[in-house]
């Protein structure tokens, strides 16, 4: 009996770089897929050079905070280390495509977890006009979760939630 | 919220324990189903690590919310996977035993408001039961907010919570344990997170004295 290869048979899965709560991922592999999984009131922001193909994702947590800890925890001080870090890989920010998803109202707690949300969408777009940059295309609020791939080959920004899939 | 001395992380493993097996005796009695309370653990963590306990991210579960407010502060999270939500709340509305043939799920992830409201009960039992155990220990009442149930990835719904719990700080207080019947109709995870200034609060009345 011939053994089967199972492993020839398998599609070949892309590499996977995830950005977990606070942290930024950033590559200039083609065949590399940026992840932020999961954000309810977090903001991702996806930055895609389209000369040198370097992409970045940022996931974010709060509009400000102190410096320290996580490297993009809060967007005041984490938005600029995201753009250091993309322009350091060889991304420049001011010919980039920048998107930005989540920022929902997902539970209401008493401290105002539903306006968390809106103002990490706020202050992401606020952050970059202060740069001088602005979001070329976005997918914020809302009450339901979201999962975003960037595609380092293309810039494809996949925003995936529960019930639907929509590219930006 | 630095650390953790070994003597407390025993004391408070061992009042979130008890706790813990109130909610799964809650549980039982609601049900009619033997539980387990399986993998109880205390610990300090990052938020990564919470969402990892809650089964990844992008796990989609049913997340059942209360607020935890009064003398003890912070949130409860009870976690279902959708499938194993369905027979739960036909165990409570139909007193059915064995689960439902699970192709009678037409969209495992819609639950009519009977069920929501059944589910929500779970997690309303569950929580006060765990909260009842610690607030033996506290002169003031520990108050459970409303119960909100919500379908989503089990890292969204955690988001608003940990964004709560780490404006100061990066570690985390979490109190977690699995609840499962012996034919698995029954299980679920649930997630207790106090505030940082409740850390005080709860050693105290656990009577650990914190230099």
């Amino acid at each position: 009996m011939t053994p089967t290869v199972l492993a020839a048979s398998l599609p070949a899965v892309p590499p996977l770089l995830v950005a977990g709560i606070g942290e930024m991922v950033i590559s200039r592999d083609a065949k590399t897929t940026l992840v932020a999984y999961g954000l309810g009131s977090c903001v991702a922001l996806a930055a895609w050079d389209p000369h040198t193909a370097v992409g970045g994702l940022a996931h974010f947590m709060l509009p400000t905070g102190p410096s320290g800890g996580p490297p993009v925890k809060f967007i005041d001080g984490g938005l600029q280390a995201f753009l250091d870090g993309f322009a350091r890989h060889g991304g420049r920010p001011r010919h980039a495509q920048l998107k930005g998803a989540g920022g929902a109202a997902m539970l209401a707690i008493v401290s105002g977890g539903l306006e968390i949300g809106r103002r990490n969408a706020e202050a992401v777009a606020a952050g970059l006009e202060s740069l001088g940059l602005k979001l070329h295309a976005h997918d914020f609020g809302g009450t339901n979760g979201r999962t975003v791939q960037l595609e380092v080959a293309t810039g494809r920004l996949l925003v995936k939630s529960v019930s639907n899939v929509t590219t930006l | 919220m630095a650390s953790l001395t070994a003597a407390e992380e025993t004391v408070l493993s061992h009042t979130f324990g008890d706790g813990l097996t109130r909610a799964a005796d809650a549980l039982a009695e609601m049900t009619g189903h033997q539980i387990i309370v399986a993998a109880p653990s205390v610990r300090l963590c990052s938020a990564s690590d919470v969402i990892a306990m809650a089964g990844g991210p992008e796990a989609i579960v049913v997340g059942i919310y209360l607020g935890i407010g009064g003398s003890l502060k912070g949130h409860a999270l009870l976690m279902l996977p959708p499938v194993g939500a369905h027979h739960l709340a036909r165990i409570l509305i139909d007193g059915v035993a064995e689960p439902a043939d699970d192709d009678d799920l037409v969209d495992p992830l819609v639950f009519d408001p009977l069920a929501t409201s059944a589910l929500q009960e779970v997690g309303n039992v569950m929580i006060s039961a765990f909260l009842n155990e610690l607030g033996m220990h506290l002169a003031e009442p520990v108050m459970p907010s409303v119960p909100q149930a919500i379908v989503e990835m089990a890292g969204a719904i955690l988001d608003a919570v940990l964004v709560d719990l780490s404006m100061e700080g990066d570690r985390l207080l979490a109190a977690r344990a699995a609840f499962i019947d012996g034919d698995r109709a029954i299980e679920g995870t649930l997630l207790v997170l106090p505030r940082p200034e409740s850390l005080g609060t709860l050693l105290e009345v656990v009577g650990v004295d914190r230099l």
